[in-house]
C-alpha cells in the first residue's frame, strides 16, 4: 500500500513537474491570444465589440498580473507568448529594443491612424517606429470636492492654489493633496517649470535649473500636506472629505462618485512664474503585436487592428468605463462629447506629456522618486539632492548598457 | 551481502529522485543559473542574443559596492544582530510561560501566537504600514492623539524606521521561533528539573544549567535558517520605508533593498546577477562562519 501511495506522489510530482512547461502548440491562424492587466469592464466592451467585428476570428483575452515580467521571460517563444497584448505605452522602448515587437504600420492600412491625437501616436512612436495601435488614455487631473470647494473658488494659477490651500490646511483638514513624492505625480510640476524628467535621447534632466526650480516651488505645497505621499492616504482623504481638493486620476473617479462626493473637474493651474500649466503625464493603453504573430498569424492580426480602428470601439470604451479613446473621431458621439470627465481628458491630452517610453525611464522612476523624498521629506537641501540624483541617473543609465 | 546493500542505496536514491530534482529545479538550478547570466551581457539591448563578457559584469559591481553599500551592510549586520537578540529573548521568555503547568488556556495562547504566521507577509507587513504606523489613520498616531501628544511620521527617519522595522519583523519572526522553543522544552525530561528543585536549584539556575543547554542544539538550525533570513531581508524594509511611490523618507537599507536600487531596476541582468552572486558568496561566508563556530562549540 505504501509503495502504491509512493507511486501516485511520485506520478503527481513528475505531472506537476511538466504543467510547469509552456502552451504546446502557438495555435491555429485564426486565434489571437491577448494578455491584458485591464479592469472587466475595459476587457467586457473590447470583447463585445470584437465578436460582432470580427467574428471568424478566435480572440482570447488573459489577464496577467505581472504583464511586463512574464514577457521579458516569454516575449520570443511562441509557444508561451501571447500574439499581442494591451499594455501602456511606456514599455514600449524595453520591448522594442528586446527585439519582440513589431512595428504596427507594416500591418496597419495607411490613413487608418491620422484620426487618432497626435498625443497618443507620439506615445506609441519609437526611434520614428510606431509600436502600438493607441486605444485609449488617461491623465491626471484637477478635481476638487463642490461641498467645500466652489466653482468660483477653483485656482486657475499656482499661486491661487497655494493661498487657497493656505487658508483650508489646518485641524486634520486639508485645502489640497496630492501624492507629493511620487515621481509620476511631480512630472507635471516638473513640466510646468519647462523641465523634463529625461528627453527623448536619454539625457536625464535636460534642463537642470528647471527641475530645481520646480522642487524649491512645489516644496511650499508640501508643508501644507500629510507626510505620507502613497496612493492609499492622499485618496482616503479626498474620498473622506478630510482634503477639498486633489490631483488624481480618472481611477478615482468612480470611488468618489460611490463615496456622495460632489466631484468637479477643472483645468490644471497654471504656474505664474512661467505662465505655463502643470502638464501631467499621460499614459497611453493600446494594443502591442509581438513579432511571432506578426510573421505567422499576419491576415488575422491585420483584420484586428483593422477592427480597432474604428470610432465604434473607442466610444463602447468610453462609455462603458470613461477611457478617453485615442481616436479623435470618437469625441464626436454625442454620448462622448457630454461625459464630463472624457472631456475634462480630451482638454489635458492638449497640454499632457505622453510619458517617455525609451528604456531609460525605467531607472528615472526611481532617481526621481529618492529626489523627492530626499527633498520633501528628508528635508535635505535642493541643490545638493539634485546634484546627487543627477549623478545617480548618469550611473545607472550607464549600467543598464 | 554488498550487492544488497548497493541495491538498498540504489532504491534509496531512486525513491529520492523526484524530490531530489524538485530541489535541484527550485533551488541549485536558479543560482547556477545566475552564475552563467552573470558572466554575460543580459539586459534590454542584448536580451536574448547576450553573449559571454566573462568578469565585466563583476568589475563594474564592485562600483556598487561604494560607502553606500558598505552602510548597507553595517545597517544589515546590526539589523540582523538586534533582530536575532530580540526574537531570542522574547521567544524564550514566551516559551518558558507557555510551558509553565499552571497556565490556562495554553493551546488558545499558542494558536493566538501562531496567528502572525498564517497571514501572507505581504498583507501583515502593509496592514502595520497603513493600519498602525500612517499618519492620518494609524492606530499609534491615534493614541498619540488621545494622549495629547502630536502626531508623529513613525517610517520618516532613519533610527525610527529602523525599529518599526523591527517591530514588524519581530510579529512576523517570532511565531516560528516560539514554536521550536516550545518544542526543545517540551522535549527535556522533566526528571532534570525534579532532581534540581530537590537540590534547591532556582528559576534562573534551572534555566542556565538545564533549559539553555538543553534546548540548544535543537534550536540551533532554526537560528541559522532565521539568521539567513534575516540578514537577506527585503519584503519588510522595502515594503515598509523604500516601495516606489509610497517612500516615507528613511534611508535605512539592507543590502538586498540597496542591491534593488542601485542595480536591478538598470534591466540589466548580467549586472544584477553578478551583484547577486556576490551577496550570495558573502551569505555563505557569513553562514560557514557561523557553523564553524557552532561545531568548534561542541
Amino acid at each position: 500500500m505504501k509503495k502504491i501511495i509512493s507511486l501516485l506522489l511520485c506520478l503527481c510530482l513528475c505531472l506537476g513537474l511538466a504543467a510547469c512547461g509552456g502552451r504546446a502548440d502557438p495555435g491555429d491562424a485564426k486565434k489571437l491570444t491577448i494578455w491584458h492587466d485591464k479592469e472587466d469592464a475595459v476587457v467586457a466592451a473590447l470583447s463585445d465589440y470584437l465578436s460582432e467585428a470580427v467574428p471568424d476570428l478566435e480572440i482570447v483575452f488573459e489577464k496577467k498580473t505581472s504583464l511586463t515580467d512574464s514577457l521579458k521571460l516569454v516575449g520570443n517563444d511562441p509557444t508561451a507568448a501571447p500574439d499581442l497584448f494591451i499594455f501602456a505605452h511606456d514599455k514600449i522602448g524595453v520591448f522594442a529594443e528586446m527585439g519582440i515587437l513589431t512595428p504596427i504600420t507594416e500591418l496597419v492600412e495607411e490613413g487608418r491612424l491620422e484620426d487618432y491625437l497626435p498625443m497618443t501616436l507620439e506615445a506609441a512612436a519609437y526611434k520614428g517606429e510606431v509600436y502600438q495601435l493607441p486605444l485609449y488614455f488617461e491623465t491626471l487631473l484637477f478635481m476638487y470636492n463642490r461641498r467645500y470647494m466652489q466653482d468660483d473658488e477653483v485656482p486657475a494659477t499656482t499661486g491661487e492654489l497655494l493661498q487657497y490651500a493656505t487658508d483650508n490646511t489646518g485641524r486634520g483638514r486639508y485645502g489640497f493633496v496630492e501624492q507629493h513624492s511620487t515621481a509620476y505625480y511631480s512630472a507635471a510640476w516638473i513640466h510646468g517649470f519647462g523641465g523634463s524628467i529625461i528627453d527623448q535621447d536619454g539625457v536625464p534632466f535636460p534642463d537642470p535649473q528647471a527641475v530645481k526650480d520646480a522642487l524649491a516651488y512645489h516644496l511650499k505645497f508640501v508643508a501644507l500636506m500629510p507626510g505620507e505621499t502613497e496612493y492609499s492616504t492622499v485618496n482616503t482623504l479626498f474620498l473622506e472629505g478630510k482634503a477639498d481638493a486633489t490631483i488624481g486620476g480618472p481611477w478615482l473617479v468612480p470611488s468618489a462618485r460611490d463615496a456622495g462626493i460632489d466631484l468637479g473637474i477643472a483645468p490644471m493651474p497654471t504656474v505664474d512664474e512661467t505662465g505655463k500649466a502643470l502638464a501631467p503625464y499621460s499614459g497611453v493603453q493600446g494594443i502591442h503585436v509581438l513579432k511571432f504573430a506578426a510573421e505567422n498569424k499576419k491576415e488575422a492580426v491585420q483584420e484586428l487592428l483593422d477592427a480597432l480602428t474604428a470610432p465604434s470601439v473607442g466610444i463602447d470604451l468610453a462609455l462603458a468605463s470613461g477611457c478617453a479613446p485615442a481616436n479623435a473621431l470618437c469625441y464626436d458621439d454625442p454620448r462622448v462629447a457630454n461625459d464630463e470627465l472624457v472631456q475634462a481628458m480630451r482638454g489635458t491630452a492638449e497640454i499632457a506629456v505622453p510619458m517617455p517610453n525609451i528604456p531609460e525611464m525605467d531607472v528615472m522612476w526611481t532617481v526621481v522618486g529618492n529626489l523627492l523624498t530626499d527633498v520633501n521629506l528628508s528635508g535635505k537641501d535642493v541643490e545638493s539632492s539634485f546634484s546627487s540624483a543627477m549623478d545617480k541617473a548618469e550611473e545607472l543609465i550607464e549600467a543598464m548598457g | 551481502m554488498k550487492k544488497r546493500r548497493n541495491k538498498d542505496t540504489a532504491v534509496s536514491y531512486l525513491w529520492s529522485a523526484p524530490s531530489l530534482l524538485l530541489i535541484a529545479l527550485m533551488v541549485v538550478f536558479p543560482i547556477l543559473y545566475t552564475g552563467y547570466v552573470s558572466l554575460t551581457n543580459m539586459n534590454v539591448y542584448h536580451w536574448f542574443d547576450f553573449t559571454i563578457v566573462g568578469i565585466d559584469n563583476y568589475i563594474r559591481a564592485l562600483f556598487v559596492f561604494d560607502s553606500g553599500f558598505l552602510s548597507a551592510l553595517l545597517a544589515t549586520l546590526l539589523w540582523t544582530v538586534i533582530n536575532m537578540a530580540l526574537q531570542l529573548v522574547i521567544a524564550f521568555v514566551l516559551a518558558s510561560l507557555l510551558n509553565n503547568q499552571k497556565l490556562r488556556l495554553r493551546k488558545l495562547y499558542k494558536t493566538l501566537l501562531m496567528f502572525p504566521w498564517a497571514m501572507p507577509g505581504y498583507v501583515s507587513i502593509l496592514l502595520w504600514k497603513t493600519g498602525m504606523f500612517n499618519t492620518q489613520f494609524g492606530l499609534f498616531n491615534q493614541w498619540m492623539e488621545k494622549a495629547g501628544l502630536a502626531a508623529a511620521r513613525w517610517l520618516s527617519n532613519n533610527v525610527s524606521a529602523f525599529l518599526c522595522c523591527t517591530l514588524v519583523n519581530l510579529w512576523l519572526a517570532l511565531p516560528f521561533m516560539i514554536m521550536i522553543m516550545d518544542g526543545a522544552m517540551q522535549s527535556i525530561d522533566k526528571s532534570y528539573y525534579e532532581s534540581a528543585l530537590l537540590d534547591g536549584a532556582n528559576w534562573t539556575e534551572r534555566t542556565r544549567y538545564i533549559t539553555i543547554p538543553a534546548i540548544r542544539p535543537i534550536i540551533a538550525p532554526a537560528v541559522i535558517i532565521t539568521i539567513f533570513t534575516t540578514f537577506k531581508q527585503f519584503d519588510v524594509v522595502y515594503l515598509l520605508t523604500q516601495q516606489a511611490g509610497a517612500k516615507t523618507g528613511s534611508g535605512f537599507h539592507t543590502i538586498l533593498t540597496y542591491a534593488y536600487e542601485n542595480a536591478f531596476v538598470t534591466n540589466n541582468y548580467g549586472y544584477s546577477s553578478a551583484i547577486s552572486i556576490i551577496i550570495f558568496i558573502l551569505l555563505i561566508v557569513f553562514s560557514a562562519r557561523y557553523q564553524l563556530r557552532e561545531e568548534g562549540d561542541e
